[in-house]
Order: C-alpha cells, then sequence, then structure tokens
C-alpha cells in the first residue's frame, strides 16, 4: 500500500503549492480547506496501515475541527474586510 | 474479491483527488477553483474511506463517523467559503 500513500502525498503537494504561491485570502483558503481534508484521510490511510487506532482517532477529529475552524475563520476574515 | 474491490475505490478517489485539485494552479475564478474542489474532495475522499473500510470492516464506527463528517463539513465549508468569497466581490 506504500505507493497509494506516495501519490496521496503527490496530491497533497499541489494545494501545499497554491498556499505558497498565491496572494489572494480566498485562493489561500481554498488550497487550506484542500490541505486539512486530504492530510486527515492521509492520516487514516496511515492508522488501517498500520493498524494503529490512536492514530486513527486524531484522523477523525482533524476532520471535524480542523474544517470547523476553517469556517470560522472564513467569516473572521470577511468581517474584518467589511471593516 | 473484497481486496481488489477496496483497492480499485482507493484508486478511484486518488484519481478524484488529481482531478479536482489541478484546476487550483490554474488562473480560474474562485468560485470554479472551489466547485471542482470540493466535488473531489468530498466525494474522492468518501471513495478512499469506503475503500479503507472493505479494508478493515472491524473498526467501522470510527470510519462512519469520519465520512458523515467529510460529507456535511466539506458541503458546509463550501457553502461558507462561496458565500464569503462571493460577497466580498459584491463591495467593490
Amino acid at each position: 500500500m506504500n505507493w497509494i500513500l506516495i501519490t496521496m502525498i503527490f496530491a497533497l503537494l499541489i494545494p501545499i503549492y497554491e498556499a505558497w504561491q498565491d496572494e489572494d485570502i480566498w485562493q489561500k483558503m481554498l488550497a487550506f480547506a484542500s490541505i486539512a481534508t486530504k492530510t486527515s484521510v492521509l492520516i487514516l490511510v496511515i492508522s488501517v496501515l498500520r493498524d494503529d487506532w490512536m492514530i486513527g482517532v486524531v484522523g477523525v477529529i482533524i476532520l471535524s475541527v480542523g474544517n470547523a475552524s476553517l469556517m470560522l475563520l472564513a467569516q473572521i476574515l470577511k468581517r474584518m474586510k467589511n471593516v | 474479491m473484497i481486496n481488489f474491490l477496496s483497492y480499485a475505490l482507493i484508486s478511484l478517489g486518488i484519481v478524484f483527488w488529481f482531478w479536482g485539485t489541478w484546476p487550483l494552479i490554474g488562473d480560474r475564478s474562485v468560485l470554479f477553483k472551489l466547485h471542482t474542489l470540493s466535488v473531489a474532495d468530498t466525494l474522492g475522499s468518501m471513495s478512499i474511506m469506503v475503500g479503507l473500510l472493505l479494508k478493515i470492516p472491524s473498526e467501522w464506527p470510527l470510519l462512519i463517523l469520519a465520512l458523515i463528517s467529510l460529507a456535511i463539513w466539506n458541503t458546509v465549508l463550501g457553502y461558507v467559503l462561496a458565500y464569503c468569497s462571493s460577497s466580498e466581490a459584491n463591495h467593490e
């Protein structure tokens, strides 16, 4: 299953590159949302691979809490722009 | 058979990931990128999750939780990001 991990890391590099090179804040937010989802799925794959469910719990927590925090951050950014 | 099916689902998910993440680099509008990204991330990740679920059925509560939070959070986040970015464009 190693090739799965390698291709997933390559897919993860695309939004990281986008977040690094784009100046527009919403494009950066999009890239960050993508990074959050992809890393948590990657963590879950690793937890299945190693058969270690402590890691899996961390992945699921990141999946729910990470997206929620990104949502709050988007709202704050919008308010800051409007002020 | 089940093993093959799970590998097929995981590969399908990775193909979805690449297909939806690739337009992120181009110069399209935020909404276009958001659409492809949310479709690809949600569907691709859900397909990867189902593939993992077929591989290890004993840990289904955790994986089902991951599936549900993927389906709900990614759609909600897509709506919120679209709302925030488009209302800023209206102001300008």
